[in-house]
């Protein structure tokens, strides 16, 4: 794993050049510390830090073809390097590593952009031509690994986290109240916002073209759920999930160093873990979060997951201290506004992970997407059927959904009846599964003083994708979840972002394309979706214990107002004070220090949820204010600023210096 | 009947006023969720000492402030009248 960032300007650039792209690197160093490299040409700059795992001593970056043409900064992993290169060999292509950095490579040169649909993995990275003086930028078709671009002056500037950005000078981060209304009401960024104005996220599953001070976007995927295979039963179903899925577990433990896996308490990390224990030689590290706040623990399920597989298992404790302390950290590697606590544990359980000496975990994300674990999905087939049902369904049917919610027990049914009754038909086109969920993001959006319609975006962008209109509402749900939830927050700021932070590379087994073609082809075809992941469950029910394989879907959480309410930080300033929120004037500031009062004042049980969401919101827009708009406090961030060892460092305007050598042999320490 | 307009005020964090009328749908508006919807209803049978029906819970009585009040005080007084 590893971060990349660079330059290209349509004109001269003054300074120095290397200066500037080492300082770029060395804010993202966290995502590498094992290396970095850079290659600079006129008004062009581009770098790696990397986290070595395959091939440690021989994958060097940038790479370059033999000619000097084509050089490579690349951030992740493609699974299926090894059947690649085969291919690529029998075309006649000459290898000198056994990287998968020089796979990316040499596919792009037989293949051009058409290489990327035969990619599998989660991957971002930077193709520049010297030639032409072209950059070409990628990324995954799921999103798992980030890659933003802004443009400064005549300048475009990217990087795989935003905060390389501060490293460049003159550049200014500011606010953008019109994507955080959009981040607001839909709990994350789009896949092209950042939160901030005129910073894009390259969407996932397309890539860029970059020359002469223009961005030119082209997509090589689209999302669809039709299905992609003839299942002829349930137990060919079966059959064929525990088929793939050892296949993508199988393909995630391709490394060079120890492989661990994230365990949640939850069956899908359970089945990653049972699988891997099965694949792996040696004995297999787990790693789980426990809550000291009994209502958010699974420690019980995780230690009897370990137990059962013979795991070494390590866990780190949470307090409500623990989150407090680590929140402006793990907000400024976040980078955008969150919407829960949830992914400040895992900063923690990263570190946790890197002192155990494990650099590459797998975990469960991306199961409940693909298998229809969450209750969304059920949600949404209640509320489209719900006209044509008799009073005593409806009402079964919600029972079913909601058994561990207080509030939804036998007394309080028929209010929450009403609530569905409320939302039967749809509202908002082609948005009807998230519509209850936006109607708290509603809530969330009057943080903003007149804020723009939060839905404006996202309703422009299901109407834009042709694929959309035809898919069934839970398919569209789906497609919403893979575009929004998934990789806005899950695999980014409680993913990537998280683990990276700490030098943790992590790999997600149920996200391989041949696991997501699979589940669309059995969802909803042997069951009625209430039992969520029922065919998943029974495909590895024998390998795990029974309160596992059965347990029912628990929503991974933790603490949120309420261990600030307990630890009282002094950084809530920024939340409380009216000095502070005028630093925002986008901001509401009565209605924000209303909200804060109360959720920070009131007993936790009195607090509701898009309350607790709206607070996290709050908070992380005032932090991210503070460090990256503000600049200020950037060292209580934990920010190193050094650059990790120089292994590479090329300059192609040396004009003495030939093409080949400047590509292989141009190493500088 | 302000003590309505006082609960939801101070409940959701809200101020009617011209830009945010007392017939603003309360759900439309993100105003109101479940969790809500079921301290609204607890406080409003406690307060007034009147039971909802199934019906009135679950149709479109209870979305705005001006139905609320109407529907309460029809319920206070058919208590008053039985």
């Amino acid at each position: 794993m590893c971060g990349i960032a660079g330059f290209l300007s349509a004109t001269p650039i003054s300074g120095d050049q290397g200066a500037r792209i080492r300082a770029m690197l060395a804010a993202i160093a966290h995502r590498g510390p094992d290396g970095a490299g850079y290659v600079v040409d006129d008004g062009f700059a581009m770098g790696t830090v990397r986290l070595a795992i395959l091939d440690p001593a021989a994958g060097l970056q940038p790479v370059s073809d033999e000619s000097g043409r084509y050089w490579l900064c690349y951030n992740g992993e493609v699974y299926n390097y090894r059947e690649l290169r085969e291919t690529l060999v029998s075309l006649g292509h000459v290898f000198r590593t056994g990287c998968d950095t020089e796979v990316v490579l040499r596919a792009w040169i037989a293949w051009g952009p058409d290489c990327l649909t035969r990619f599998n993995g989660g991957f971002a990275f930077a193709l520049y031509d010297h030639e032409r003086q072209e950059l070409f930028l990628a990324r995954d078709k799921y999103g798992k690994r980030p890659l933003f671009l802004a443009r400064h002056g005549e300048t475009i500037l990217f990087a795989s986290e935003m905060k390389a950005f501060l490293a460049v000078p003159g550049f200014r981060f500011e606010q953008d109240p019109q994507q955080l209304a959009a981040i607001l009401g839909q709990w994350t960024p789009l896949p092209h916002q950042s939160g901030f104005r005129g910073i894009e996220s390259l969407p996932m599953g397309e890539w860029a073209r970059v020359r002469q001070g223009r961005i030119e976007r082209f997509a090589y995927d689209t999302l669809s759920f039709a299905p992609t295979e003839t299942v002829a039963s349930e137990g060919d179903a079966i059959e064929r999930i525990r088929e793939r899925m050892t296949d993508a577990v199988s393909l995630r433990l391709r490394s060079d160093v120890e492989v661990g896996v994230y365990l949640s308490g939850g069956v899908d990390s359970a089945i990653v873990a049972a699988l891997a224990r099965e694949l792996t030689p040696h004995p297999l590290s787990t790693f789980s979060v426990e809550f000291e706040d009994t209502e958010f623990d699974e420690s019980a399920e995780q230690r009897l997951v370990a137990e059962h597989l013979g795991t070494r298992h390590h866990a780190r404790r949470i307090s409500h201290a623990d989150i407090a302390e680590a929140c402006p950290d793990a907000v400024y590697h976040a980078e955008v506004p969150a919407f829960r606590s949830a992914f400040i544990p895992m900063f923690l359980l990263s570190q946790r992970t890197r002192e155990a000496g494990i650099k590459v975990i797998l975990s469960g994300e991306g199961a409940d997407e693909a298998f229809l674990g969450y209750d969304l999905f059920k949600e949404t087939l209640l509320r489209a059927a719900w006209n044509e049902l008799p009073e005593d369904v409806r009402r079964s049917r919600l029972e079913r959904l909601y058994p561990h919610l207080a509030h939804y027990g036998p007394k309080d049914i028929a209010a929450v009846t009403g609530l569905y009754h409320q939302f039967s038909a749809e509202k908002m086109p082609g948005l009807f599964s998230h519509e209850l969920r936006f109607q708290n993001g509603q809530f969330s959006a009057r943080l903003l003083n007149a804020p723009s319609d939060p839905f404006a975006e996202i309703s422009a962008l299901v109407a834009g994708s042709p694929e959309f209109g035809s898919m069934s509402a839970v398919e569209k749900a789906q497609w919403l979840e893979y575009k929004t939830l998934l990789p806005g927050y899950l695999l980014s700021t409680q993913g990537d972002r998280m683990s990276l932070a700490h030098g943790v590379e992590n790999r997600c087994p149920f996200l391989d394309p041949s696991v997501i073609g699979l589940a669309a082809s059995v969802n909803l075809r042997f069951d009625d979706g209430f039992t969520e992941k029922r065919l998943l469950r029974e495909a590895f029910r024998d390998r795990l214990p029974g309160a596992v394989a059965d347990k029912r879907k628990f929503p991974y959480r933790a603490p949120d107002a309420a261990a600030f309410a307990a630890r009282r930080p002094d950084y809530l300033d920024l939340v409380l004070s009216e000095s502070e929120l005028a630093n925002l004037p986008f901001l509401n500031a009565k209605f924000a220090q209303r909200l804060a009062t109360k959720v920070l004042t009131r007993p936790a049980e009195e607090v509701s949820t898009k309350e607790n969401q709206t607070f996290l919101f709050l908070l992380s827009i005032a932090l991210l204010d503070r460090f990256f708009v503000r600049r200020h406090d950037l060292g209580q961030a934990g920010i190193s600023n050094a650059l990790p060892p120089l292994q590479r460092a090329v300059d192609l305007r040396e004009e003495a210096a030939p093409h080949a050598s400047q590509g292989n042999l141009a190493s500088l320490t | 009947m302000d003590k309505i307009r006082d609960f939801i005020e101070n409940q959701f964090l809200i101020e009617f006023d011209d830009s945010f009328p007392e017939d603003s749908d309360l759900f439309k508006e993100g105003v109101m969720d479940s969790f809500g919807y079921v301290q609204l209803i607890r406080f409003l049978e406690q307060e007034f000492d009147i039971r909802f029906t199934e019906q009135e819970m679950t149709g479109d009585v209870l979305v705005s402030l001006v139905q609320i009040r109407e529907t309460v005080a029809r319920k206070v007084a058919a208590r008053a009248a039985g």
